[in-house]
């Protein structure tokens, strides 16, 4: 391990922090501080990773994560960025897509070949005959391609989600989002920031150079970040890369925790009245033969290396650079001990003469208007050979690392995707954005900015602008920061050249993809002209890096190569999201939310089985036999209790509650009387039925209903939206959690009940279809009505949930001496598909109409004036006798029930199977099924086709329904 | 959701909150007079509007009252007035 700064005030590591971790199965220390890259860097690691098509060797290049070449597989997950992932202690850190080892590639070999695939060749190539594909794609996937992550895998960490608003959002926090941040501050807003590095100041941060006489830029980004940090109206994310920005304002983003967070990384979504976008500039590659060879690496990633990670990239640098920032580097790596032999720089003239004059004192060659046309070494950079621009004269050096930056990048993404247009700006070389969107404004070195005051200037402006669209801001101080950016310089001038005189077979303008200038050069050729194109056919800028390498070199190269007179063609478009995000960052916290009933902890010890329903977990069966034999055998000859506390129970009140009842339910229930439970139904507006229930009127203009289980969440949105129009004077509240609901079924529930109340429980005194309220010792309110929906003596008695465990208790004691026992929604399933009553959603579905489950006897034709909803589609269907009808029906020869399901054949498709079971009760197999109308005669002989059933057709036949008890005595009795 | 609505009574919320109700068409047509097709036409025909239209939505996540905004379809944003241009 090499040595590493200790004394710099730009480190960001603790070296007396030693942090273990595995790479390749064996042991290496980083220090704390460190990213996985970094860490692997001072280890002597080069060669990351091999690229995805030729299995070219591929290092550490800017350290902003846009590329894939640092992309390894860490603690089982594949594709994470080690240049931007910080090192923590016992990582498992391995190499990705190579046969044997990064350094020794079996499929180096791949890189010669690149003769035999040209742009597009997958397109042109293996697709005749035809059957060669499906054998060249599993070979090409298998040496190509990136990660793997393993079909099992967990995500381990916890992921969360916060959605906060703020006035201004600032995105990014350089010091031209530092400035903007603090500026809409102090007019007294509050404003988020977002960064994507750990930490705030951007390209100040790890700059030792001088700000202002005494003070280094990077004691001005601590500065700022002070200052930011200390104004309390400021809430600073940090390690918060921007993913998506919407219209109105809406910025998203994703965090990734320090160890002392609760969470691994959490989603964030940011309403803000006003944005703005600071988000700097990454480094326009240069372009020329093996610039992506290990020990290639841009400039500000070689003095981020430095300044920030303590680690001096090599120990003889060649500079082939565009930018002052280049000279920079040079001027402080030599400082650090790094041996610079030259320095080629694209530009004739125009450099900082402090700067230049900098080189010059440290007795640094450099050599204006020259450029690195090749980097040479196998593996790693050897020797670099520098041209002069008109590739006329060239030299050769040795050396172990080559930066090479051609210019800068804005980093328009966030204003792209929220809508802006990028248009050509000639002075800088950029694309610029035009047409911003409402209240988002851009700030700082994005807009080619490069004097320090200026970015400030331009951020302070752009935080003013914000303000101003939160009515903070006067135009005087609008004016007034205008006014102080007109005395600073203005953008810089950029650099124009994109390819260095090479003819561009190595040279790689998306490493992702391995896209070199001349599949570039081919793809134009074919008439894929533009960017968008381009990419498509040659797949530059494809891959995980989203674009950020070919960025606007694409552009620029193929209006270069086409001699285009003006630069009017594009960057490619970029999306949400901007950077790669982890789905489990989008699910967030794992939310198994499910209601449980006042019953389901005793259920649950009475040895309930549960099942998700809906949004409740109910108890399904009370023993492993899922057939449910005992428990239906218990409830048709003895007596069981249901826990069916989910079923949706409203109260509606008020002059207008009839009226809206009348609405929505098909049946006139102007005519239900107290004392009386009323059966009936809600259609939609094509007639299909939606939900049924009771409806018991309680007194005047005050009733109670029952919905389905699945209802109960949309009835009050449903009542209310179609009595929109009507301003009628009602009240509906849900008392589906406030009420319990118990059901006692059987030949022997009238014994067991009789034990528990007061009230008059027989037959003449509680009579089938009846209602009471009664209370329980005087002290417990309870709702009763005598049903009959598994078909035998039945009574659902609704209780107030804290009362449940009470009620339920009474009832079980005074059951003890008939052997009471539980039975789950299964055996009641079974119970009441015996008795043919329905459950919407099994014996219907979407299409299914209130005629078609033969439920019309609950339509009043007679009901008018009430607009009720669904009935005049209802009056339509009737005449429709295309529909499919509800059957029931038995197995021939007494074979087993089908499948629920199961499909109904002839020739085609006839119908399908609701509900069939092996009816303990019967001694047959019946269900229900919903056949075409002219199968529904009674004696069809109907042919079941089961999933999986390899053309094996079971046989039955339509009966008469119901199958138990057709007179409905039990019930009744 | 990039949307907000302004509710009546909770005022501008989160998209999140609200549940879609369709294009405004006016009060359920009379039963009388009515033929299947002008029920249908209600019930399932809309405007699809490119541009600013009036339309229902459900305070879902809130008061659960039922009301109508004015939205640009174009931009999925807000709009005050049915004319509202920008």
């Amino acid at each position: 391990m090499m040595n590493r700064f200790n004394h710099l005030p730009t480190l960001k590591i603790d070296v007396s922090d030693k942090i273990p971790f595995t790479y390749k199965g064996k042991t290496y220390y980083g220090t704390k501080g460190d990213t996985i890259a970094t860490a692997l860097y001072a280890n002597g690691v080069r060669i990351y990773a091999r690229s995805l098509k030729y299995h070219r060797p591929r290092g550490l290049y800017s350290m902003d994560g846009e590329c894939s070449n640092t992309m390894m597989e860490v603690n089982g997950i594949p594709n994470v960025r080690t240049e931007t992932t910080a090192l923590k202690p016992g990582m498992v850190v391995k190499e990705q897509n190579v046969k044997g080892s990064a350094e020794n590639d079996l499929m180096g070999f791949i890189d010669k070949m690149d003769w035999a695939m040209p742009a597009g060749f997958y397109y042109d190539t293996m697709h005749k005959p035809a059957k060669i594909w499906p054998v060249a794609m599993k070979q090409i996937r298998k040496a190509a391609g990136i990660g793997k992550l393993a079909p099992d895998h967990h995500m381990p960490g916890k992921y969360d989600e916060i959605f906060p608003s703020c006035d201004v959002c600032v995105i990014g926090g350089g010091p031209a989002g530092m400035k903007a941040a603090l500026a809409a501050a102090q007019k007294g807003l509050r404003v988020s920031i977002m960064e994507a590095r750990p930490w705030l100041g951007g390209h100040f941060e790890y700059r030792s150079s001088e700000y202002i006489s005494r003070q280094t830029h990077h004691e001005r980004a601590v500065q700022l970040a002070k200052e930011v940090e200390k104004t309390e109206n400021i809430r600073v994310f940090t390690h918060t890369a921007n993913v998506g920005v919407y219209n109105n304002n809406l910025i998203t983003g994703f965090q990734v925790g320090k160890e002392s967070d609760s969470f691994t990384e959490r989603y964030i979504e940011i309403r803000a009245n006003s944005v703005v976008v600071a988000t700097g500039c990454i480094e326009r590659p240069l372009l020329f033969e093996n610039n992506e060879r290990p020990g290639v690496m841009q400039a500000g990633c070689a003095l981020r290396l430095a300044n920030t990670y303590g680690i001096l990239p090599g120990k003889i640098a060649v500079f082939s650079i565009g930018h002052d920032l280049g000279l920079e580097t040079a001027v402080a790596l030599h400082d650090l001990g790094l041996s610079i032999p030259v320095i080629a720089d694209i530009r004739e003239d125009g450099q900082d003469p402090a700067m230049l004059k900098a080189v010059l004192d440290r007795k640094i060659t450099i050599l204006k208007g020259w450029v690195a046309t090749e980097a040479h070494g196998g593996k790693q950079v050897k020797k670099v050979t520098i041209k002069s621009v008109d590739g006329t004269i060239s030299k050769t050096f040795d050396c172990d690392v080559l930066v090479a930056s051609a210019g800068f990048t804005p980093l328009t993404g966030p204003l792209v995707v929220n809508q802006a247009k990028l248009t050509y700006d000639n002075h800088t070389n950029f694309f610029l954005p035009t047409d911003l969107p409402k209240k988002m404004y851009a700030a700082g070195r994005l807009l080619g900015f490069e004097n320090a005051k200026s970015i400030e200037a331009s951020g302070h402006l752009a935080g003013l602008k914000a303000a101003y669209d939160c009515e903070n801001c006067s135009i005087a101080d609008l004016g007034e920061a205008k006014k102080a950016m007109e005395n600073l310089p203005g953008p810089a001038r950029g650099t124009k050249l994109v390819t260095a005189p090479v003819k561009g077979r190595k040279t790689f303008i998306c490493f992702d993809e391995d896209t070199s200038i001349k599949n570039i050069k081919q793809s134009i050729d074919k008439g894929f002209d533009v960017p968008e194109l381009i990419k498509r056919f040659s797949g530059a800028g494809l891959g995980p890096g989203q674009g950020g390498i070919p960025g606007h070199n694409l552009p620029l190269f193929a209006a270069k190569y086409q001699a285009l007179p003006d630069i009017k063609i594009k960057p490619t478009t970029v999306r949400a999201p901007l950077v790669p995000t982890l789905i489990a960052t989008y699910a967030g916290t794992n939310h198994t939310m499910f209601k449980r009933t006042p019953m389901d902890e005793m259920q649950r010890k009475d040895g309930g089985i549960f099942r998700n329903i809906g949004v409740w977990q109910r108890a399904r069966y009370f023993s492993k036999d899922f057939t449910c034999k005992k428990e239906i055998e218990n409830v048709r000859t003895n007596v069981g209790m249901l826990d069916g506390s989910t079923l949706g129970k409203f109260r509606i009140h008020g002059p207008d509650a009839l009226n809206a009842l009348q609405r929505v339910y098909v049946s006139d229930l102007s005519k239900i009387k107290e004392g009386r439970v009323k059966y009936t139904a809600m259609c939609n507006d094509d007639g299909c039925v939606i939900d049924d229930g009771v409806v018991i009127k309680r007194g005047e203009n005050d009733y109670y209903f029952s919905t389905s289980t699945g209802r109960a969440g949309q009835t009050i949105e449903w009542i209310r939206y179609h009595t929109r129009y009507d301003n009628w004077n009602f009240a509906v509240i849900n008392l589906t959690d406030a009420m319990g609901v118990i059901n006692l079924s059987g030949p022997n529930a009238r014994k067991v009940l009789e034990k528990v109340v007061d009230i008059d429980v027989s037959n003449e005194g509680f009579g089938f279809s009846e209602y009471k309220e009664f209370k329980i010792s005087d002290t417990i309110p309870v709702r009763a009505m005598r049903l009959g929906f598994v078909g035998e003596l039945s009574y659902e008695l609704h209780v107030p949930s804290s009362y449940m465990k009470s009620v339920w208790l009474m009832l079980k004691e005074a059951g003890r001496e008939f052997k009471i026992q539980n039975f789950g929604v299964e055996a009641q399933n079974v119970l009441r598909m015996e008795k043919c009553h329905i459950i919407l959603g099994q014996e219907s579905e979407q299409r299914t109409n209130l005629l078609d489950i033969g439920l019309g006897f609950l339509w009043s034709r007679k009901k008018t004036g009430c607009k009720t909803v669904g009935v005049a589609a209802l009056a339509q269907a009737e005449k429709d006798n295309t529909r499919l009808k509800l059957v029931g029906f038995k197995m021939e020869n007494n074979g087993r029930a089908p499948k629920d399901g199961s499909l109904i054949v002839d020739d085609r498709v006839r119908g399908y199977v609701c509900t069939a079971r092996n009816s303990f009760s019967l001694n047959e197999a019946v269900g229900m099924a919903l056949v075409e109308g002219d199968m529904s005669k009674i004696g069809t002989r109907l042919a079941f086709y089961e999933d999986e059933c390899k053309g094996e057709l079971i046989y039955g036949t339509v009966v008469q329904t119901p199958f138990y008890d057709p007179d409905g005595k039990r019930m009744k009795m | 959701m990039a949307l907000t609505i302004t509710c009546p009574i909770c005022g501008k919320r989160n998209g999140y909150e609200f549940r879609y109700g369709g294009e405004e068409k006016g009060p359920r047509p009379d039963e009388k007079d009515l033929t299947p097709e002008s029920w249908c036409d209600y019930v399932h025909m809309n405007q699809c509007v490119a541009g600013v239209q009036q339309e229902w939505w459900f305070h879902r996540d809130g008061c659960g009252s039922w009301f109508t905004i004015f939205r640009d379809t174009t931009t999925n944003l807000e709009k005050e007035t049915p004319e509202a241009k920008e």
